[in-house]
């Protein structure tokens, strides 16, 4: 008795006094509470949905479906409301009155998505329907649900409203240039910053120093043209739960000065408590190059003409040997072998949960010796420490390797396209019975011997990490308080060989170097650190919510590149030492940037929802690296449907919205410096004054945003309409300007424009069909954007091609920012096309057949949008391209002659329409009967999938290269669209098996 | 609220948290990482420093040469330049048709930008060294003679190329040049620079402080080898101002400042200072160097050398017979220029040869007529060829003089010069009916005129 007196707390008496008033009270329900259980399933398949999160209206009980899909939660009161909600669903709410004792659920897929979260601060989220921005958005359904990407790039491709995303190339490895709304910066950061998981993430295009071989881009071991991969690609596409793009700084502000060119948010796959799920998926398939040229067909006459006389026998015997040989298959026709193994394990308990991402992909391109390769593991954990601590740790350990042949433009003539385009089909350049090729009399290089000897690799070891401790500080009715710690971690190992040994046609008989071994070694390491605090404050009575955020962050940035080109070859050896000259290049990159944020989100009955924020920011990369640059943003929503005076019924969504921010962007690495370069004699140190005369003044570019839209959603939202139009601002424009070389330089960075990108972007979401036999999910999506330089302080320049004889980017104030100027007989240099498209739309289309059948595909249109295409030039200028004695406009002079004698005099010829319609993706899977697999195995086998899929199944297009989509000059900058002998692009088809356990 | 109340303790917990991220909120400066800046050196420069920027002023010299001797090959009409990627060698500077030398193109640019950029690290380094207390006087006095020597030879480089449009001298602001100034005050001025030059290498000592390229050994011609130490440097310096004289016919001077260059009246032709290359790391190769019977990239001597030169004259072995002819825009040759054998052959910047052919002009025009023929019989004798048989007056003996500079210094960038020095542009051969000499490149567009 005396412990009762002791004041033990109540709480250690609770248990016993709830059993027994279970045992005695409940069947007459006189504590007034309402148990309720159920199972939650999906209204078209009738899978049962683990992870469906079920809360009781107006409190923070709450709980979430198991393994089974089965619940059980217990209200406060008698009655209530239950809320039952899931990504990727339509969430539905009922009445619960003490009557109701069971309550199974059917949830609806939503095609729309107004439930899901989206970002609006560096620690807090939003619900889509109250979002005042147009985030894009794509789940793991788009990115690897209709087909297997090779890399994450591949992934987006066609994917993202208002982005235009360019593959550089159809090389094993990948490489994209994406520019969101526009083009952003024309010397500046160009690509968009990737953040996994919390994690900012790099994505450089590091070049493996082929211009020592190729020398493309003139003297110097790297260039721009070298056909680099970008580091994204290493992610595995079907790690990632989601991808949300913010495409300008009205959403992007809260990324200041890292965010000019648009935030790409991933977040992976993250486990959920209940029963261990296993997922194990095999995939095979196979490349072919999507379109071949053709070969042009030679008559004696024609060999004569383009070969010369002494050609002509040679031809005559072959032609009667039979032995003409279609090089352009020869080289390009390989059929590729593709295999993907995936296994995915994951699950956990209330309190702990995992995911287990593995990954073994092995690829061959359609040119022999070249693939790609790649593990991943991705171990993902959630645990919650106590009621007040909580912590999700994601880590990623990749290797990579990608085989990428040697490609693009080269001013040596040892680029397969390039010795393929002057190479005729009656030449042998087979190797003979020792394995010793014959050497290329119609070209500098035999590109069959090139192909079979050379190395052109890159491989990289990466780790992500990423860690997010929660702290609850604390937690009433109206308020509560966290605090989120953030760690982020990135570091790879970027290895680069390229390899050309001394018996290559162009590095033999006093030709190129002797044989030339190129390897970098690249270093990086990002990390990044934030700590916010987090408070909800619920004010009169659950109708005003405020959220408030304060944080700070940090970013640090390394890295450390160094590319050794060895050349004068010991023998076969390709060992750096094994060789008589050495080079080394060194280059090395250290940013640190250091950031304040607050954020101030207000939501009034989900009727009006503004935000206001602002990020401070200095970085080391400014000239005054102590001076805070600020980022302001605002927005509002308005949800007009939300208000009493609302009578529509049959609209559930009308929301209007708009948003204002700023952005900024780093001027390039090193501007600020004026430096010296080592310059030596015979072993000797020397140094002289870099050409690049520092700019102590240079100042980040700003981009400032406005976007305003309307959300209309119809019958249950299985309508949904959004429209949005931006006008996107880029002032202190970076560029680079000439000095009076008297001065002992010659360049110097400065910021000297304006540039404007506007557009519009909708989007139709639609169910149209939805019966238990046939479900029919569709997303068309149109987007274009016009930009323009609004203002230019320095002289009018061309920029990143090949000079205005073969047509030019050409920065020039009133003009568009991408236009293409070159020569055209007397008129001089004029505008001859733009390389931005007028519009872009895509055709999402998902269809469910009799539950268990399931076909989708994906079709993307580009209309307009103009390339340099040079690939027809060169082999015109070759003798060899296929419709050389074509005569398409009948005046009697042939193609190619027509096309070449333009040449010098109008560069009209070479800038051409590139607009396209792709089959991107089509895939169609069949899902066994859950019926039938218990029948078999019992409760052992989940499920089992059999499908299959393609991608690039057919491009319809007028352009005459390999593929409308190509970059000679990579990912940077604005010269997308060039096409120099790139590697051609292929079709892939799969057949997939998946079993879950 | 009660509840809500007590919580608010945690709040300072949570607000020191972030605040322990606050007080590290100063970021450094981060220096360039790949490259020191040039306000390393500004300030209490060591020996070391400044014997990099001496090293890299030697190695920027070479810098872009192969297009400055195109320009000056080209249009003198000593060789053709073919180029399979570029057909401006054949057309601007031949003045082919209506083309005209541009004043934004490569051929232009280039040189003028990569000789200002040495005559930089020359003012960068007398600025190092006159704000330094690390080195003594006597040191002090060879790097500003070193330094004042190399601007004024590269002045004069760009000089030769823009002539009368001029250059400018003043250039140590980059924010704030000097401006454009004719070709005589020009010649003035660097002449000047050659005579401070000379006064510091006289107080010099007798060893400098850095090195220069090439060896001890006074007989091998390459890089600053006999030349690398005050007493030789000094005798570098006054052979260029002996060449300043004669550009400047301040020809009685040229004979004085002779004198106390290296000129030796015998054969030893090449010795000099020359332009070393090597395969070392960072170490550029030798840009005039072309293998012979090369296709696309070739330099093709002009038929005129072949056709002019004296029977057993032994310089026809600067030239070598092609297994065939090369033609390009209507041009063609026979023969490659074929002076230099590899890729690592040093290029002279000064020779005896032509301090020897300065001794007959300068000889000619003070009207001493007989140490003239005198200087050009050992030019002939050491080149196969008997002792001069014509008129000794001054116009044969200046005839006598360009031919024999003609062919002893053919493809070291003079034959346009001279005849432009003589009026003799028109005496040039022109191989296509509308080509054109041209007497002067036209001032860089990026100069901002």
């Amino acid at each position: 008795m005396i412990y009762y007196k002791k004041a033990i707390p109540m709480m250690k008496l609770y248990p016993l006094k709830l059993l027994l008033l279970l045992l005695c009270f409940i069947p007459i329900s006189l504590y007034a509470q309402t148990t309720v259980r159920g199972k939650v399933t999906d209204f078209g398949s009738g899978k049962a949905l683990p992870g469906v999160s079920v809360v009781v209206v107006g409190t923070t009980t709450g709980t979430n479906t198991d393994a089974n899909g089965d619940y059980s939660i217990t209200l406060p009161g008698a009655s209530g409301k239950l809320t039952f909600s899931f990504l990727g669903y339509t969430s539905q709410t009922f009445d619960v009155t003490p009557a109701v004792n069971t309550l199974d659920v059917r949830l609806r897929e939503s095609t729309t998505s107004l439930s899901e979260v989206v970002v609006t601060g560096l620690a807090t989220t939003v619900k889509r329907a109250n979002a005042a921005n147009a985030v894009a958005t794509i789940s793991t359904r788009e990115i690897t649900g209709i087909t297997t990407p090779q890399t994450m790039d591949a992934a987006i491709s066609g994917k993202l409203v208002g982005a235009n995303v360019v593959s550089n190339s159809g090389a094993p490895g990948g490489g994209i240039a994406m520019k969101l709304r526009g083009i952003t910066s024309i010397f500046g950061n160009a690509q968009p910053l990737y953040v996994v998981d919390g994690v900012i993430i790099d994505n450089s295009s590091i070049s493996s120093g082929l211009n020592a071989v190729t020398n493309a881009g003139g003297g110097g071991s790297s260039s721009t043209q070298d056909n680099a991969s970008n580091r994204i690609a290493d992610l595995n596409p079907n790690d990632i739960e989601s991808i949300e793009v913010l495409k300008g700084a009205s959403a992007a502000a809260i990324y200041g000065s890292l965010a000019s060119a648009g935030v790409v948010i991933i977040t992976t796959k993250r486990g959920a408590a209940g029963k261990t799920i296993v997922d194990f998926s095999q995939d095979i398939g196979i490349a072919r190059v999507s379109k071949l040229l053709g070969m042009r067909t030679l008559t004696e006459d024609r060999v004569r003409a383009s070969f010369g006389a002494a050609a002509v026998p040679q031809f005559v015997a072959a032609r009667d040997a039979g032995r003409l040989i279609d090089y352009e298959e020869e080289l390009y026709g390989n059929t590729g072998m593709l295999y993907n193994t995936r296994l995915n394990v994951s699950g956990g308990s209330e309190r702990t949960q995992f995911f287990v991402g593995g990954l073994i992909q092995d690829e061959e391109g359609i040119v022999e010796k070249t693939g790609y390769n790649k593990k991943s593991l991705r171990f993902n954990l959630d645990h919650m420490l106590s009621d007040r601590f909580d912590f999700s740790l994601s880590t990623n350990y990749i290797n990579s390797t990608a085989d990428r042949g040697l490609t693009n433009n080269d001013n040596k003539g040892v680029s397969f396209g390039v010795a393929l385009s002057s190479t005729p089909s009656f030449v042998d350049l087979f190797p003979d019975e020792n394995g010793l090729y014959p050497n290329n009399p119609f070209g500098a290089s035999n590109f069959l011997q090139t192909r079979d000897l050379i190395t052109n690799q890159e491989n990289t070891d990466r780790f992500l990490g990423g860690l997010t401790l929660n702290t609850k500080l604390q937690d009433s009715e109206m308020s509560s308080t966290k605090l989120v710690i953030r760690a982020g971690l990135d570091f790879y190992n970027l290895r680069t060989r390229a390899l050309f040994p001394r018996l290559l046609q162009f590095q033999s008989n006093g030709n190129g170097t002797g044989g030339a071994s190129i390897q970098g070694n690249n270093y990086n390491l990002n990390t990044n650190y934030a700590a916010f605090l987090v408070n909800n404050l619920n004010l009169s009575d659950n109708s005003v919510f405020l959220t408030t955020t304060v944080g700070v962050t940090r970013e640090n940035f390394n890295q450390d590149q160094t590319l050794n080109v060895a050349t004068q070859l010991i023998g076969t050896q390709s060992n750096l030492d094994q060789a008589g000259a050495v080079t080394v290049d060194q280059t090395r990159l250290k940013v640190r940037n250091k950031g304040l944020f607050a954020q101030e989100e207000f939501n009034w009955r989900d009727r009006v929802i503004a935000t206001a924020g602002i990020r401070l920011d200095k970085s080391s990369n400014n000239a005054m690296v102590n001076d805070f640059n600020s980022f302001p943003k605002f927005s509002l929503a308005v949800n007009l449907t939300n208000f009493d005076f609302w009578s529509i019924d049959r609209f559930n969504l009308v929301k209007l919205r708009a948003a204002y921010g700023e952005s900024g962007g780093f001027p390039p690495f090193g501007a600020k410096y004026t430096s010296l370069v080592s310059s030596n004699v015979g072993g000797s140190g020397g140094l002289l004054p870099n050409t690049q005369l520092g700019n102590e003044e240079i100042e980040q570019e700003r981009q400032k945003e406005f976007e305003t839209g309307i959300d209309i959603g119809l019958m249950e939202n299985k309508l949904l309409l959004e429209a949005t139009y931006y006008n996107k601002k880029v002032s202190n424009l970076i560029v680079f300007r000439s000095v009076p070389a008297s001065s002992g330089f010659t360049t110097e960075v400065l910021n000297a424009g304006e540039l404007r990108n506007r557009g519009v972007e909708l989007a139709l979401s639609a169910t149209p069909v939805e019966t238990p036999g046939l479900k029919w999910d569709s997303r068309v999506s149109y987007w274009r954007n016009t930009s323009e330089i609004t203002q230019l302080d320095i002289p009018a320049f061309p920029l990143g091609a090949f000079g205005s004889t073969l047509g030019t980017f050409f920065i020039e104030e009133g003009e568009s920012a991408t236009q293409i100027v070159g020569i055209r007989g007397d008129e001089g240099v004029v505008k001859l096309g733009d390389a931005a498209p007028d519009f872009q739309m895509n055709f999402h289309n998902f269809f469910t057949i009799q539950q268990n059948l399931s076909f989708s595909f994906l079709l993307h249109w580009k209309k307009g949008g103009d390339n340099i295409n040079l690939t027809q030039l060169l082999t015109d200028l070759g003798g060899t391209s296929f419709d050389y004695d074509d005569d398409d406009d009948g005046d009697g002079i042939p193609n190619a002659e027509e096309r070449v004698d333009a040449l010098g005099v109008s560069a009209e010829t070479f800038v051409q329409n590139a607009s396209y319609l792709r089959l991107r993706e089509i895939g169609v899977y069949y899902n066994v009967p859950i019926a039938f697999l218990s029948g078999m195995f019992g409760d052992v086998v989940r499920s089992v999938r059999i499908g299959a899929s393609a991608n690039n199944l057919f491009t319809i297009t007028d352009y005459d290269g390999y593929d409308p989509e190509v970059s000679n000059f990579g990912s940077n900058g604005l010269s997308t669209g060039v096409d120099v002998m790139p590697f051609p692009m292929s079709k892939r088809y799969f057949f997939h098996f998946s079993i879950g356990f | 609220m009660n509840r809500y109340i007590k919580h608010l303790r945690f709040i300072p917990i949570a607000a020191s948290a972030v605040l322990l991220f606050l007080p590290s909120c100063e970021i450094d400066d981060i220096a360039d990482p790949n490259n020191p800046t040039i306000e390393s050196v500004m300030e209490n420069a060591t020996v070391d420093d400044l014997n990099n920027l001496v090293v890299g002023t030697e190695s920027g010299m070479r810098n872009v040469l192969g297009t400055y001797y195109d320009d000056v090959g080209v249009i003198g009409r000593e060789y053709y330049r073919f180029s399979g990627s570029d057909p401006r060698f054949t057309s601007d500077l031949l003045g082919a048709g209506s083309a005209v030398l541009d004043n934004n193109t490569f051929y232009t640019t280039n040189p003028w930008s990569a000789r200002y950029r040495v005559v930089k690290n020359t003012n960068i380094l007398i600025d190092a060294v006159n704000n330094t207390e690390l080195i003594t006087e006597t040191q002090r006095q060879g790097y500003l003679g070193f330094a004042k020597t190399i601007k004024a030879h590269q002045l004069l480089m760009n000089l030769t190329l823009m002539n009368e449009n001029g250059i400018r001298l003043d250039v140590a602001d980059p924010e704030n040049l000097g401006p454009i100034v004719d070709k005589p005050t020009a010649l003035a001025a660097i002449a000047v620079l050659l005579d401070e030059a000379a006064a510091h290498l006289q107080q010099a000592g007798t060893l400098f402080a850095f090195s220069l390229s090439g060896y001890a050994a006074p007989d091998d011609v390459t890089g600053f080898t006999g030349f690398n130490n005050p007493a030789g440097f000094l005798k570098f310096n006054r052979a260029l101002a002996a060449r300043v004289a004669v550009y400047r016919e301040n020809f009685a001077d040229a004979l004085t400042l002779l004198t106390q260059s290296f000129l030796e009246l015998n054969t030893n032709f090449s010795r000099g200072v020359y332009y070393t290359f090597s395969t070392a790391p960072g170490d550029q190769l030798n840009p005039l160097f072309l293998p012979n019977n090369a296709t696309g990239e070739i330099r093709i001597a002009h038929p005129s050398y072949v056709q002019d030169i004296s029977p057993g004259d032994d310089r026809i072995n600067k030239v070598s017979l092609r297994d065939a002819p090369a033609t390009q825009s209507g041009l063609t040759g026979a023969y490659d220029v074929a002076i230099y054998t590899s890729n690592t052959d040093p290029i002279p910047i000064i020779r005896n040869e032509e301090l020897i052919l300065i001794y007959a002009e300068a000889s000619i025009r003070t009207n001493q007529l007989t140490n003239a023929v005198t200087a050009l019989n050992i030019i002939r004798a050491g080149h196969n060829l008997g002792p001069y048989q014509g008129p000794v007056t001054q116009a044969a003996l200046i005839n006598e003089m360009l031919r024999q500079r003609r062919f002893s210094l053919y493809f070291e960038g003079h034959r346009w010069i001279d005849m432009r020095r003589y009026g003799r542009l028109g005496e040039l051969p022109i191989d296509r009916p509308e080509d054109n000499v041209w007497e002067s490149f036209p001032i860089p567009f990026s100069e901002n005129l």
